[in-house]
């Protein structure tokens, strides 16, 4: 038979027709809803091994134990560890997103580690008598501080400088204790101490917080007492009035906006239903006294020991108050900042460097801290990259040893502060971590808790090597119950900043500005936490303000204006909201590093339209 | 230049002059095919609409838009069907009103979505219960049914006809006129209806929600008693505009008034059965929901009087007027009854998409505002200018107006009338 | 096994704290905001709102509020009016599903639903350089004009089914949890099957302090709030009007 041309395309027309009717042709089309899907620029996940890895967060003093999910050797998931002793399983929003931090868009990725050496050398042999090399580390305590305070001990005019802090010697407090807390607007609920630790012991105490803002612990605290700006230690001295004589004697009432039913109320309560404790920021002296006359200390407020350290550490400079030094005298200043308890206002540190060309040196993982005041900036690993130990926590009644282990390679051109400032007096520091452990497992006391297994084991039972190798797994070290603790002496703290004492508000500054979300001044961001910055109104964004609406009236802004947020410090754009919450006269504003330079914890301040 | 290509017995201005007509039209079309070509190419963010106006000005110019068309079908409806020969004069400009108003929609549809690409999925994967999927079959079939019906017109251009199969062709589909009449009107009835289901089965949105008839709440009944009062509505301004425009006369007054009354009518049964609707809704639907309707009117801007001016001034004034016939006699009243009914009808669009989304659910919720960005703005005049311009294009080379002819010699007449008595004044 | 998987939020418990809204970004390779994203553009598939007793300084209290997709019954508003049939509620578990890939982005979906806990992909989305490395790999990435939502991290049900079958048995209830309620440090939330008593949620259900957010409408939610202060319930209710409106943006 002839094949002729039609018959071919009889063939293949019937093919199509055909083919109609079965799946594929269909199938085809619905796939192509999986091609328009996938635009090149969507990346896609890697994928791998899933590991666990463990480790603990070095963003705040708190150190919460970390348990990432890692594909391969990069974590993509932060979560905490369900039963640790010291956590407790939880870990914050910003503890949530850290293994976003190496990717940071601020993050600084080189700087002349060779040149600020050399500057730092030429600087400080042209220190004058009274003149000091120093390195002010913002978050004292640490292996790394001792690595600090030795090198200081060697280095000519060296003085190792610590934030101010509200006691002398190591202190806690310990919550567990306590049946009634009173809180001077610390932020119990909300990022102080450890929060696990908080959550574990909030249903044995009643929180009763004092300050002139509803703040997140206001609002879920058993009471709130809504005092004016300023007036914290008005309300302590009004309440020791009540316990020593029975009623709070004036002025220190009337200056507290409460009234003297409410502060006598409160006062009774602290003293029968006990075991109490005052907190505060650290800045009230009449606090301390308040505790003393409670009771507090020893009960609630407790000495906690010292981390051991090796024998030959000890031989190193002295812990120094920043607020102690003289104004002006300090020629060199090495800040690390590459981790941070709290960030302080840069007029702290500024009036006690020389005036004539100082030199200032930090290590910062970005700019945003105190690098627009330094002449070199220093890169330095940001956390999970580095190899770091976290200090106790201020509601950790032992001591603790616990490493934050790094998760990631930090990048080539990091600066190791540590191994910088060693350096300077000849100080090997890369095994500093090592020693101490060493020195840990020597003393012999306390328990060993591995996340893994969830268990802890007293450190006797376990080799130096499996010690340290725990250790740099996730493990921590607790210290056994101090029963000798007695005796210690509580200092009290320094007198509170000057600056903050002025009785009469100056004319030109009517307001008073209270800053909030001061853990984004301190600790580094993830982008991710736009969630709750930019894209809801859960947090005041960063130079972001509330207002009174009749405050706003009187300075002439409405919602959403931009506007000039003035102190005697300086000035910074703001955006305006409008909360009818905040109290009239006060301008809540969102810390920054460049708010905190500003205004500090509060100060005065005016606001008037951009 | 272009003379070949009008029609015979008519007029139309200097190619010139009608190049001066639609250059401020391109003009405009090329902004607006530039703002949604931003929008196609950068991604919806070049809009002002968010996620609680996930509706913005786009979803309300559709609405509107279609249910001015709506004169396409209603028209055809009433000619072939009802057989009311008068509105021969202006049924090809309702099917190029319908065509381009319909055309427009889809074309803004397709920027207004995240996915255009995506488009035949509601034909791949229709959910027999989605209102929108429904408006999608309808309109898309409707558009067609518009677009067969543009042809014949489109064949009788003076030049086209000479060619012998598209004379054949037009013939033969005026033949399937009725058909498609027919078909036109049933799928006009449905996404017409469907428009306004899309709002009326909102359970989440109180404000819109309505109970109705078997799947159908009463807003599908509304929209489209709304949509066929003011298509001819919509005709009738048009017309008038167009003879404004072209300072011709291109149909008979009595046309105007048919259309007039024929609205005034439906725009009254209308404005009755919002009213029952609408006290039905506050008494019973919406307080059912735990949303009382009064709370609704306490967010400023949108108080009560929007209400009164949506069923009232828009809605009862406009039916009355064309419903007197002594009024309906006066172009200006006409006219401008005409005009507020059209507009009442864009407010009750405007009210049932961004105001349901401007209102709050949740009461930690804020009271929301929306303003459009010029990217929105320059779509929505893109079709303005596409219409003005499909129009324009129609109006000067095809026949829209069969009456014109006729009418132009009447007032050739006219004039040579009153010539005489003028003669002996000079 | 038939569950029907709810959540019980004790808002007394929230502290505001935010970590439930950044652990669901990370589990489901939500992206960081876009320059130009706001609260009303930005993403959160979980989001904690601050609410307040209607009071001025000082008597105003607040309290907070997650409020994430609230898994309706089968009479979701989102699932009927969805044309391509991209919404689906799994008869398995109860969990209303969106399907990214079929989303055409009409967002007629958004409008149906009165809990605003639907999101668009307004841009495409963008991670700073090298951050895409920390994306989760069970979770595929969306690309702009599309809609998503809270899905109760149906990927680690997935997991939970697949780990559970690796061990030879079918899924137990407190096999997953998802990331919100891993996170949250309190224990605020409370993840369960409301078709077991003893669950967290069903409890919660039956408790007399609980309410859920705008019943009357017939959404018939899964999420139960739970507070023993009288002027929270108002949250459940319609809302009134306030002081004044939002500026507007734009």
């Amino acid at each position: 038979m002839n094949t002729t041309r039609r018959d071919l395309f009889k063939f293949v027309g019937g093919s199509v027709v055909g083919a109609l009717f079965t799946p594929a042709p269909w199938r085809l089309v619905t796939d192509t809803a999986l091609w328009s899907e996938n635009w090149p620029g969507i990346p896609r996940p890697a994928r791998g091994e899933i590991r666990t890895k463990f480790t603990h967060c070095a963003l705040c003093p708190a150190g919460c134990a970390v348990r990432a999910r890692c594909v391969g050797d990069q974590p993509v998931a932060l979560a905490g560890v369900p039963g640790h002793p010291l956590s407790h399983g939880a870990l914050c929003a910003i503890g949530l997103t850290a293994h976003h931090l190496p990717y940071h868009p601020s993050r600084l990725k080189q700087g002349p580690a060779g040149e600020a050496a050399q500057a730092v050398s030429a600087a400080i042999s042209k220190c004058g008598p009274a003149q000091h090399a120093a390195v002010l580390d913002l978050r004292p305590g640490r292996t790394a501080s001792w690595t600090y305070r030795r090198a200081m001990a060697s280095v000519k005019h060296g003085l190792y400088l610590a934030p101010p802090s509200p006691f002398g010697g190591s202190v806690a407090f310990d919550l567990h204790q306590a049946k009634t807390v009173l809180s001077f607007g610390a932020p119990l609920l909300d990022g102080w101490g450890t929060p696990g630790n908080v959550i574990a012991a909030r249903e044995n105490f009643r929180l009763i917080q004092a300050e002139p803002l509803e703040s997140r612990t206001a609002s879920l605290a058993d009471l709130w007492l809504p005092i004016r700006p300023g007036a914290e230690e008005a309300l302590a001295q009004a309440i020791a009035n009540v316990l020593a004589d029975g009623k709070p004697r004036s002025p220190f009432a009337a200056q507290t906006g409460l009234t003297e039913q409410q502060i006598t109320s409160v006062a009774e309560e602290l003293a029968h239903n006990g075991p109490a404790l005052v907190l505060d920021g650290g800045q009230i002296p009449a606090v301390m006294e308040l505790n003393r006359r409670l009771g507090s200390l020893g009960r609630t407020i407790v000495a906690r020991r010292e981390t051991p350290v090796p024998e030959s550490w000890k031989k190193a400079a002295p812990v120094t108050n920043l607020a102690s030094v003289p104004d002006g005298s300090i020629r060199v200043l090495l800040i690390d900042e590459s981790v941070m308890d709290a960030y302080l206002p840069w007029s702290m540190i500024e009036r006690k460097l020389v005036p004539d060309d100082p030199l200032v040196v930090t290590f910062a993982w970005s700019r945003q801290g105190y690098a627009r005041h330094a002449q070199y900036v220093l890169p330095a690993a940001v956390y999970p990259e580095i190899f770091d130990d976290i200090p106790p926590a201020i509601d950790s009644v032992a001591a603790v040893f616990r490493i934050a282990a790094p998760l990631v390679e930090p990048p080539a051109g990091m600066v190791n502060p540590s191994e910088f400032i060693g350096g300077l007096a000849g100080l090997p520091a890369a095994d500093a971590l090592r020693q101490r452990a060493d020195a840990i497992h020597q003393a012999g006391r306390g328990t060993l808790f591995t996340c893994a297994g969830a268990k802890s084991v007293p450190v006797k039972e376990v080799k130096p090597d499996d010690f340290w190798k725990a250790l740099n797994e996730g493990g921590c070290w607790l210290d056994a119950v101090d029963e000798s603790g007695a005796g210690h002496r509580f200092l009290w703290p320094a007198n509170a900043d000057d600056e903050k004492r002025s009785s009469a508000p100056p004319e030109d500054l009517p307001l008073v500005a209270i800053t909030c979300e001061t853990r984004a001044a301190a600790a580094p961001l993830s982008p991710l936490m736009s969630k709750l910055y930019q894209e809801s109104n859960l947090r005041l964004a960063a130079n972001h303000a509330a207002l009174n609406p009749a405050t706003a009236r009187a300075c002439g802004v409405g919602e959403g204006a931009r506007a000039i947020l003035r102190t005697h410090c300086g000035s910074a754009q703001i955006e305006v909201s409008l909360d009818s919450g905040v109290p009239p006269g006060v301008v809540k504003v969102a810390a920054g590093p460049g708010i905190m330079d500003l205004c500090g914890a509060s100060a005065r301040a005016q606001v008037v339209p951009a | 230049m272009d003379k070949e290509f009008i029609a015979r017995g008519v007029k139309r201005c200097s190619t010139p002059r009608f190049l001066l007509w639609i250059l401020p039209w391109l003009s405009l079309l090329a902004f607006g095919l530039y703002s949604a070509g931003l929008c196609l190419v950068k991604g919806l963010n070049q809009t002002n609409m968010d996620n609680r106006f996930a509706f913005g000005l786009w979803i309300f110019l559709d609405l509107t838009v279609i249910a001015l068309g709506a004169g396409a079908f209603f028209t055809g409806f009433l000619l072939y069907i009802l057989k009311l020969k008068e509105l021969r004069a202006v049924i090809n400009s309702a099917v190029v009103i319908g065509l381009v108003c319909y055309s427009g929609a889809i074309a803004v549809l397709m920027v207004d979505v995240g996915q255009p690409l995506r488009a035949w999925f509601t034909f791949w994967y229709p959910n027999v219960h989605s209102m929108l999927a429904e408006v999608t079959f309808c309109i898309t079939c409707y558009l067609t049914v518009l677009a067969i019906e543009y042809l014949p017109i489109l064949l009788r251009n003076r030049k086209l006809r000479e060619v012998p199969s598209f004379l054949v062709f037009e013939h033969e589909l005026h033949k399937l006129v009725y058909v498609l009449a027919g078909v036109g009107t049933f799928l006009s009835f449905f996404h017409q209806g469907s428009l306004g289901g899309l709002y009326g089965v909102l359970r989440g949105r109180p404000f819109a929600f309505r109970e109705g008839f078997l799947v159908w709440p009463s807003t599908f009944f509304l929209f489209i008693v709304s949509a066929a009062a003011v298509g001819p509505s919509f005709i009738l301004l048009t017309t008038w505009l167009v003879e404004k425009i072209s300072r011709k006369r291109l149909a008979r007054p009595a046309v105007l008034e048919l259309l007039g009354r024929i609205s005034g009518l439906l725009l009254a049964v209308y404005v009755l059965a919002k009213t029952m609707d609408t006290l039905i809704w506050i008494n019973r639907t919406s307080p059912d929901a735990g949303f009382p309707a009064a709370q609704y009117y306490a967010w400023r801007p949108f108080g009560t009087w929007i209400l009164f001016a949506e069923i009232v001034l828009f809605g009862l004034v406009p039916a009355l007027v064309m419903l007197a016939p002594w009024l309906r006699r006066r172009t200006g009243w006409l006219v401008s009854a005409a005009a507020m009914a059209c507009l009442g009808v864009a407010l009750n669009r405007f009210v049932l998409t961004v105001q349901t989304l401007a209102l709050p659910t949740l009461a930690f919720d804020k009271f929301l505002s929306y303003w459009p960005s010029w990217q929105e703005t320059g779509t929505f005049l893109a079709v303005v200018a596409y219409g003005v311009l499909v129009y324009s294009f129609s109006f000067r080379y095809l026949q829209l107006f069969p009456e014109e002819r006729e009418l132009k010699a009447e007032v050739r007449q006219e004039k040579e009338e009153e010539l005489p008595a003028m003669a002996g004044r000079y | 096994m038939i569950a029907r998987y709810g959540m019980t939020i004790d808002v007394d418990r929230c502290t505001g704290c935010g970590a439930c809204m950044v652990a669901c970004a990370v589990e489901n390779n939500v992206p960081p905001a876009h320059q130009g994203a706001n609260d009303r553009k930005g993403i959160t598939w979980i989001r904690v709102f601050q609410v307040n007793n209607g009071q001025d300084y000082p008597n105003r209290r607040s309290a907070f509020v997650p409020v994430l997709c609230q898994q309706c019954g089968k009479d979701a508003p989102c699932a009927s009016v969805c044309p391509q049939q991209a919404v689906e509620i799994d008869p398995a578990t109860g969990i209303v599903g969106q399907m990214p890939e079929r989303c055409l982005g009409c967002r007629y979906c958004m409008a149906a639903c009165p809990y605003h806990a639907r999101y668009f992909n307004w841009w495409d989305p963008a991670w700073p350089a090298g951050m895409e490395k920390t994306l989760n790999p069970d979770v595929a990435p969306r690309m702009r004009g599309v809609v998503e939502k809270c899905n109760f991290c149906h990927g680690r049900w997935h997991a939970a089914i697949e780990r559970a079958a690796a061990n030879g048995r079918s899924i137990q209830a407190v096999d997953y949890v998802p990331a919100c309620v891993e996170a949250c440090p309190t224990g605020a939330i409370q993840f369960g099957d409301l078709n077991r008593p003893e669950s967290a949620p069903a409890r919660a259900a039956r408790n007399g302090n609980s309410f859920r957010l705008l019943e009357k409408i017939g959404t018939d939610p899964k999420i139960y709030y739970r507070s023993t202060k009288d002027w929270v319930h108002r949250i459940s209710s319609a809302p009134a009007p306030g002081l004044g409106k939002e500026r507007s943006r734009g």
